[in-house]
């Protein structure tokens, strides 16, 4: 399987940036009802907007390793610690197309919207999700991958399966793709699993294969990773447009 | 061309309650085996619906999930590390695909898992994305789950919305109040092998004026339907049957009402489900195609849209086809 990356964008959120507040005054964007999950992935796609047009009829696949953490320990605790009713956008923004739902709206999307987590290869999962559709629809393709690190860091880290000692982070990555290699700036390779019996190394955030091939992108580097999850490996290759 | 070789449904048969967290009793329809809000009952529910519809060719076999379930390997992981009490660090992957991955072990499937969590489009989208895996050739069969079991938070969040129906859902009727939250588990088998059913295609987009729901003249529903028909190179009067959405909601059933007048100059034979299963949310996209395929007869070469519209703007219409 092949794909055309038209442009892509990578964001590591070190807190350095108060993102709510940009996306208020820099992009103008109604923040209310929101929570920091949504708050990185609308900020992320608002990046993207910036190098590349995005069409209304552009897919838009959203994947993450853990999901929205906070939200879900937010309700845990009023509803089963300090038995206080569930507030309403609470309830909405556990649903996982909430986020999807934000970031449509920030693009200007109307077209395919897709929330979709895998347990393994969760990248690479969604970007064979993404070429099937997008095979039979014609139309680009927007791949959004957000993990973000909730407090205290344990939960992102167990639900990870990464060692306590792991250093994670937030992130978010996004990559426009096309079948048309018109004005693309690398191509992709990419297919089913193998056997192997290699082990993988912890990584910072499930979804780092997409921040890879975002690098190698950045640094017009022609790329081969391999992901590896528990006895299966995917190849990627990555080749940049110099 | 793919078809719906098997399906397989365990849903409620009857309308019972069940109690929110604070003690408010809902009319539900209940499983009549009572499943708990734990990973391995949810796994066993799940399984048992997979068993039924194995095919030979398992390692050819994707398998995908369509839920709406909050992810209780995440409450597990809060609820070891976030309060007081701690339990010891584990560190195996674990996320609401999990059930998927697990089968697919256990079964020998394809290692394509993913699990869509488009709220009540789940399993409808999942059904569109598998069919889009067996086109492209990424696997030969690809099983499709649509899981919901009872939660009190999802249906205390549709309780503070007001949406829930006091008595029993009426979709459609004049007198509806409001939509019955229901549990149950459908596994759909999607393969090229010859059946007398085909999954044709349909469209799948977010365009809703709220993160709630459609606007009253239903003009979001014409759009997915007419795009529907457009993928599956269909015209309206070619369409026989349409399964509603109906959820028995006074805004959502008549923003559907108002796309189908639009839609159809010549109103198909209407059918609505939820009044016998309840409203399976993520579920629904399975479940009830599994159970019409089950209980209702089709004459040959009849097409029948299914309609799904959820929260976060998702809307969906799927084609079906029986063929002689």
């Amino acid at each position: 399987m092949k794909l055309y990356i038209k442009e892509y964008i990578s964001y590591i959120d070190d807190g350095e940036i108060d993102i709510k507040k940009e996306l208020k005054q820099k992009y103008k964007l109604d923040t209310r009802r929101q929570d920091r999950f949504i708050y990185l992935a609308v900020y992320g796609g608002q990046l993207l907007k910036q190098k590349i047009e995005i069409k209304e009829d552009d897919e838009l696949y959203v994947t993450s390793g853990v999901g929205n953490a906070e939200i879900v320990q937010k309700t845990n605790t009023y509803m089963y610690k300090e038995n206080q009713p569930l507030k309403l956008f609470d309830f909405i923004n556990l649903l996982g197309n909430t986020t999807s739902y934000y970031i449509a709206k920030s693009l200007g999307i109307k077209g395919k919207n897709i929330f979709q987590i895998s347990d393994n290869f969760t990248y690479t999962n969604t970007l064979i999700s993404a070429y099937a559709s997008i095979l039979n629809s014609k139309k680009d393709v927007i791949i959004c991958t957000i993990d973000l690190v909730s407090s205290p860091e344990e939960i992102t880290k167990r639900v990870m399966g990464v060692k306590k000692s792991c250093e994670v982070q937030s992130s978010v990555n996004y990559q426009k793709l096309s079948l048309s290699k018109d004005g693309a700036i690398g191509m992709i390779e990419f297919g089913l699993d193998e056997e192997t019996t290699c082990k993988a190394e912890d990584k910072p955030f499930e979804t780092y294969t997409s921040y890879v091939i975002n690098r190698a992108l950045r640094d017009k580097k022609d790329l081969l990773h391999v992901e590896i999850f528990e006895d299966k490996k995917r190849t990627i290759k990555v080749k940049s447009f110099k | 061309m793919v078809n719906i070789l098997s399906c397989e449904i365990n849903c409620a048969k009857s309308l019972t309650k069940r109690a929110l967290e604070d003690g408010t009793e809902i009319p539900y329809f209940s499983l009549a085996e009572k499943i708990e809000q734990n990973q391995d009952e949810i796994y066993e529910a799940i399984k048992k619906v997979v068993l039924k519809v194995l095919p030979e060719e398992r390692e050819k076999t994707a398998l995908l999930v369509g839920t709406s379930l909050v992810d209780w390997n995440l409450v597990d992981a809060i609820n070891a590390c976030a309060y007081e009490q701690k339990e010891l660090y584990s560190s195996k992957k674990r996320s609401i695909d999990s059930y998927a991955k697990d089968l697919s072990c256990e079964f020998g499937l394809s290692s394509f898992t993913m699990s869509i969590n488009t709220a009540c489009t789940s399993s409808a989208n999942a059904l569109l994305e598998a069919k889009n895996l067996i086109n492209a050739g990424v696997v030969e069969y690809a099983i499709v789950i649509g899981v919901e079991i009872f939660s009190p938070v999802m249906s205390s969040g549709f309780y503070s919305m007001d949406l829930l129906s006091s008595s029993k859902p009426q979709p459609f009727g004049k007198n509806r109040d409001g939509l019955v939250l229901g549990e149950g588990v459908g596994a759909i088998l999607l393969g090229k092998d010859k059946s007398p059913w085909e999954l044709v295609g349909g469209f799948s987009n977010c365009n809703s004026q709220t993160i709630t729901s459609v606007s009253s003249s239903g003009d979001e529903c014409v759009e997915v339907m007419h795009n529907a028909l457009k993928n599956c190179a269909k015209l309206a009067e070619d369409i026989t049957t349409l399964k509603a959405h109906a959820t028995g909601s006074q805004a959502n059933d008549e923003a559907e009402m108002n796309a189908i007048k639009k839609v159809f100059k010549k109103e198909p034979n209407i059918i609505t489900l939820k009044q016998h299963i309840g409203h399976t949310i993520g579920a629904s996209g399975v479940l009830e195609i599994a159970y019409m395929l089950q209980n209702v007869k089709f004459k040959n070469d009849e097409n029948i849209m299914c309609n799904y519209f959820g929260f976060g703007g998702n809307n969906i219409s799927l084609i079906l086809r029986k063929h002689r």
